[in-house]
């Protein structure tokens, strides 16, 4: 086998790892839907009274899910810096650091592992939408396309968090910084209203937010089927996925020294 | 070849604090080795030079030929290790530990369910091997533990302080399993530990490592022999006799009806002296033997320094590494 051979296979051996985990024990799973939901069911009910919120002749529920989608993904990627810090705390992580594996697979696998959790959101979300009636193009292309920019995303600020993990180094650290990425991002970006609605200094912010191009592709491939801005939004984030990647497999190893 | 050969290392850490200072030594391949220490001696710091966790300042290691610090990945590949904080994973099945650790050590598919299942049999954890791991005792974490280090079969296993929280039962039998792999196997066992009576009975060597120095390395029979011989305590009744002959010991003591006589090798030299005692006109009562023990060996030449020779910044590296390990 050659180096990226073992670098994969160990990525997803890794990645099986955190699924087993899932499997054994799914509560996290089902509570982390309880926050998207009461955003559909409460903001979204709310403020789908108020007309012209949305562009583009939709109703604010249609608007507004794809952005609940990308907020409750980046909600469940952002911790995975916890998690290792965790791991590093009783010794999981020493011992995975400790083998033959290539260091870069311990970042992919953990950040595969949000994407499945992320896409366990997007059921999850899919799943409520249906019930509630949002009107959403359930083409299986385009969901499969949904599923995609989720993976990527939750890998990107997965790797992010732990990126971050290895500077920061405990968990009450990464819980505050949590806090204060996950917040700025989320009402920065065009999640629950469009971009032009912000002042000026927002709408320069939210160009460079990662978020706003998720949420465009999501609301491209769901809702509007104007795929125009479908290439930019898909390279930024594959851009960033690979730069946290690259940074959280360099920074790993200050964890444990 | 040696399966371990450091030479000269060096860890400083960013704030300029040594916590291991030009060491050297080696290893030889089927041997028990222990590097014992107080806390904070450097002896994790060491190991994990040694496992390519850190990143030495300075030196040279080379494990079984291979160069640590050119080529971790293909050491990584030879060694197993079990570090000092149970890190067996508690959300994960006895066996799902072993599978994805062979995996992460690419086992072959086809000899992986076979070693999973030897280790499980081998530690006694076959009967619970589908129970989350959080349900098992200390004790049996602790051979999951070592299982998991060995589903790789690594010519050296690392064990750092592995009876660290152990309850007296689990320590033995943890222990015994260590002599067996490495009587069965071959395996070259690397340990550290700062339980003496422990290291005694494992090591075929050891060295003493003291505020990242090494004190004093040999094979703990050598090591004990160097702080003095063994003491014979005789009560007599009768005459006490004032001296002994030369040949046979000298006397450090003599009040009470109780001589005592320093000698080199006790157990030969109680029928001498009882011999020459009763002969010279006293009656042996009782003979007690106290012999040297890895302890005395520790005691001087790990914590003498402490008190005689450590700076304020050696104290607070030692301090600092405590803090940093102390779970």
């Amino acid at each position: 086998m050659n180096d990226v051979q073992r670098s994969v296979t160990s990525a997803f051996t890794i990645a099986e790892m955190e699924a087993r985990k899932i499997r054994h024990d799914s509560t996290e799973l089902w509570m982390r839907a309880v926050q998207p939901a009461l955003w559909l069911l409460i903001f979204g009910e709310v403020f789908n009274t108020v007309r012209g919120l949305a562009p583009g002749g939709l109703n604010y529920m249609q608007y507004i899910t794809p952005g609940v989608l990308a907020q409750s993904v980046l909600f469940v990627a952002i911790f995975y810096g916890i998690t290792i810090v965790w791991e590093r705390d009783v010794g999981l992580l020493t011992k995975l650091l400790s083998t033959p594996s290539p260091r870069i697979s311990v970042v992919v696998g953990k950040a595969l592992a949000a994407g499945v959790r992320g896409i366990f959101q997007g059921v999850m979300i899919f799943a409520l939408a249906l019930i509630i009636g949002v009107n959403i193009r359930f083409d299986p292309l385009d969901v499969l396309g949904v599923f995609l920019v989720v993976v990527l995303f939750a890998m990107c600020f997965a790797s992010l968090s732990m990126t971050l993990a290895s500077f920061l180094k405990t968990r009450d650290r990464m819980m505050g910084i949590g806090q204060a990425i996950t917040i700025p991002l989320f009402f920065g970006s065009n999640a629950i209203y469009p971009v032009s609605l912000m002042p000026p200094w927002l709408q320069a912010i939210s160009t460079y937010n990662p978020l706003t191009y998720v949420v465009d592709a999501m609301r491209a491939m769901l809702l509007t089927g104007d795929y125009s801005g479908l290439p930019v939004d898909i390279a930024a984030l594959l851009i960033s996925t690979v730069f946290f990647i690259l940074c959280a497999s360099a920074l790993l190893k200050r964890l444990i020294q | 070849m040696h399966a371990i050969e450091v030479g000269s290392l060096t860890k400083v850490y960013p704030d300029g604090t040594k916590a291991v200072n030009d060491v050297s030594f080696s290893v030889e391949e089927g041997e028990i080795f222990g590097l014992l220490g107080p806390n904070g001696a450097g002896k994790t710091t060491t190991i994990k030079m040694i496992t390519t966790l850190a990143t030495p300042t300075a030196g040279t290691i080379r494990v079984f030929g291979a160069d640590a610090l050119r080529s971790p990945q293909e050491v990584r590949q030879m060694l197993g290790f079990v570090p000092q904080a149970i890190s067996v994973d508690g959300d994960l099945t006895g066996y799902e530990n072993l599978l994805i650790f062979a995996k992460l050590f690419f086992v072959d598919r086809e000899q992986r369910k076979k070693r999973i299942q030897d280790a499980l049999n081998y530690f006694g954890l076959a009967e619970r091997a589908n129970d989350l791991v959080k349900h098992y005792s200390g004790g049996m974490m602790r051979r999951l533990e070592i299982a998991q280090a060995l589903v790789n079969r690594p010519k050296l296993l690392f064990l750092d302080e592995p009876s660290i929280g152990l309850d007296p039962y689990s320590r033995k039998q943890v222990i015994e399993q260590v002599k067996q792999l490495n009587q069965e196997f071959g395996t070259t066992i690397f340990i550290t530990t700062h339980d003496m009576a422990e290291a005694d009975e494992l090591c075929d060597r050891l060295a003493i490592m003291n505020l990242g120095r090494i004190a004093i390395s040999g094979a703990p029979r050598d090591l004990k022999k160097m702080v003095g011989g063994d003491v014979l305590s005789v009560t007599l009744s009768g005459r006490m006799p004032k001296d002994l002959p030369t040949e046979l010991g000298s006397v450090v003591s003599s009040e009470g009806g109780v001589i005592k006589v320093l000698t080199p090798d006790g157990e030969k030299a109680i029928p001498r002296v009882t011999d020459y005692l009763e002969r010279s006109g006293a009656v042996v009562e009782s003979v007690s033997l106290s012999r040297p023990t890895l302890e005395d060996v520790f005691m001087k030449y790990a914590k003498a320094p402490l008190q005689t020779e450590g700076t304020y910044q050696e104290a607070r590296s030692a301090r600092r590494s405590i803090v940093r390990h102390g779970k």
